[in-house]
């Protein structure tokens, strides 16, 4: 298994020389350069994913959107950002002031948790766990914790329909997008993330969205079942504007807030990054991604952000488009329709593979 | 049997009336034009603000001084007091002394504009009034006293040309 953190340790013992003195100090510097990184790295996407956001609804909604800060408004995401570390920082009376302010950095960090399993693409990987995909989708349910944490401290009746709202939906919604992540790891048969790129190619047919046409289905759930679990229209009942004021983060101002909305912009990234790397082949061009040139190891990262990017954008065009569901049609949505299906496509995945021994639909062309 | 088809009916109605408001989007996001005006910086060349204002937009209002015959109309139909005309006559000449209309009292009504019989009092597209003070708003068409044009029986025939003169906004 090879990771960033992996390639860093091998090029410090091999400058440093390896001794058991210097072994956790190398463990911890390889592993925490590369967390900072793709730190910097997300909070860039989800704040260029901001911009994207009020560009396009603007583009929708026949609006110009920002334009006035930088050529076309690019900046636009930096001053919004400077103007929250510049708001003051409220904490209502009535609070419980440690769960709330403790709450936002948990709903952050567990979805920058998920980041580091993310394969951004060639060795660009922080750590490619041998359970990369179940800790993504382990880790990603951590959310709720936070965003109940936040909607139960702030003593706020809506922060606290928020709240619990949240909680229903990302848990219900838990189970489709597990159960059709799973059809993917039936054919790989391991959960790491690098293999499961490895294991797909250059071409649309070596994906896994066109496997078998269960697997087609799959990402369509997972897909949808996605949007619920990051609160985005037409899912966005935690933050449901006309009838919760802002749900969970009603209470919030300044960077406390910041982070509600970073973690709610990379959580855009993060799932349209897994959809990429699951189904869409990530950024496999059909060359060994460790031992090519640095050329060919950054077209694969720029292969990975084209497909995550465009999914990011059918993300917001989505939410530009549809209007907020009913709750109970949400959860029977979710119940009804796509846990059965996806249940459904898990099992005949399963069957696919041993009817057609492992071959996808296309094998003849994919050879 | 009936419950079944109703459920792949379901589901089929979701996934066609998602792909027909998406495409709906699509054509809006890809291919219209913005129209929104980006007052009052980036106009675009040669725009003035007044030209975003539509036909017959009651702005401020504008005297044309070389129509005015001074008759008083204006400043007795107005509801609300906010014109004030003096005239003043010298050697049977009339002359109009003041033509104040305050404008930041005037509620747009256009009754003056009705009432005027030498149609000299007009509405203008003019509609940026913010100034530092109140006062400002209450514009003073005349500045030294002018000549009253002479009634329309009167006048007949004599000075035409006089009835096209500039509008004076202020
Ligand atoms: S528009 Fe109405 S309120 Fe304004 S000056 Fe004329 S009559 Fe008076
Ligand atoms: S503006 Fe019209 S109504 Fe007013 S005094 Fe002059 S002619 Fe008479």
């Amino acid at each position: 298994m090879y990771s960033l953190a992996d390639i860093i340790y091998r090029r410090m013992t091999e400058t440093f020389g390896a001794s058991d003195f210097l072994e956790p100090l190398f463990t911890i510097v390889s592993y925490l350069l590369p967390c900072i990184a793709i730190l910097g790295i997300v909070s860039l996407i989800s704040g260029a994913l901001t911009l994207l956001e009020r560009k396009i609804s603007a583009d929708i909604q026949n609006r110009i959107g920002p334009n006035r800060v930088g050529p076309f408004g690019i900046f636009q995401f930096i001053v919004d950002g400077v103007k929250l570390l510049l708001k003051e920082d409220i904490i209502p009376d009535a609070a419980d002031k440690k769960l709330f302010r403790l709450a936002p950095y948990i709903v952050f960090s567990s979805t920058v948790l998920a980041v580091i399993v993310i394969p951004f693409g060639g060795p660009f990987i922080v750590a490619d766990l041998n359970i990369g995909l179940l800790f993504i989708v382990v880790v990603s349910s951590l959310v709720v914790v936070g965003f109940m944490m936040s909607g139960w401290a702030s003593n706020n009746k809506w922060a606290l329909l928020g709240g619990i709202r949240s909680a229903a939906q990302i848990i219900s919604y838990e189970i489709p997008v597990a159960l059709s992540l799973l059809t993917v790891a039936l054919i790989t048969g391991t959960f790491s993330m690098q293999e499961i790129v490895k294991q797909q190619g250059l071409y649309p047919w070596q994906w896994f969205i066109l496997h078998n046409p269960f697997t087609f289905i799959a990402f369509f759930i997972y897909f949808v079942s996605s949007l619920a679990e990051i609160n985005r229209l037409p899912f966005d009942f935690p933050e449901a504007e006309s009838e919760l004021v802002s749900g969970y983060n009603t209470e919030y101002s300044g960077m406390r807030f910041g982070f509600f909305f970073v973690a709610e912009f990379a959580n855009i990234f993060v799932s349209a990054a897994l959809a990429a790397a699951v189904f869409l082949g990530g950024g496999n061009i059909g060359i060994d991604p460790y031992n090519s040139p640095l050329g060919y190891k950054l077209l694969m990262a720029l292969v990975f952000f084209a497909k995550a990017l465009s999914l990011c954008l059918v993300t917001i065009w989505v939410r530009w488009t549809l209007p907020r569901l009913r709750i109970d049609h949400m959860m029977s949505l979710c119940w009804k329709y796509f846990i059965p299906i996806s249940v459904f496509c898990l099992v005949l995945t399963a069957a696919w593979l041993v009817a057609f021994k492992g071959n996808s639909v296309f094998w003849r062309i994919a050879g | 049997m009936k419950a079944a088809a109703q459920y792949f009916k379901n589901i089929w109605d979701a996934v066609s009336t998602t792909a027909a408001g998406m495409r709906i989007t699509m054509k809006y996001w890809l291919f219209e034009p913005s129209i929104t005006v980006e007052y009052p910086d980036r106009l675009g060349k040669g725009i003035k603000a007044e030209d975003l204002a539509a036909d017959r937009y009651r702005g401020f209002l504008g005297l044309n001084l070389s129509k005015c015959i001074g008759c008083l109309q204006c400043m007795r139909v107005c509801p609300i007091e906010c014109i004030k005309i003096t005239t003043e006559r010298l050697e049977n000449v009339r002359f109009i002394t003041r033509f104040d209309i305050d404008q930041s009292k005037c509620m747009y009504c256009g009754l003056c504009v009705e009432a005027c019989p030498a149609s000299a009092l007009v509405f203008t597209k003019r509609f940026e009034g913010a100034c530092y003070d109140i006062n400002e708003l209450c514009i003073r068409h005349i500045k030294e006293a002018v000549k009253a044009a002479a009634p329309k029986s009167k006048a007949e025939g004599q000075n035409s040309e006089n009835r096209t003169g500039r509008i004076n906004e202020y």
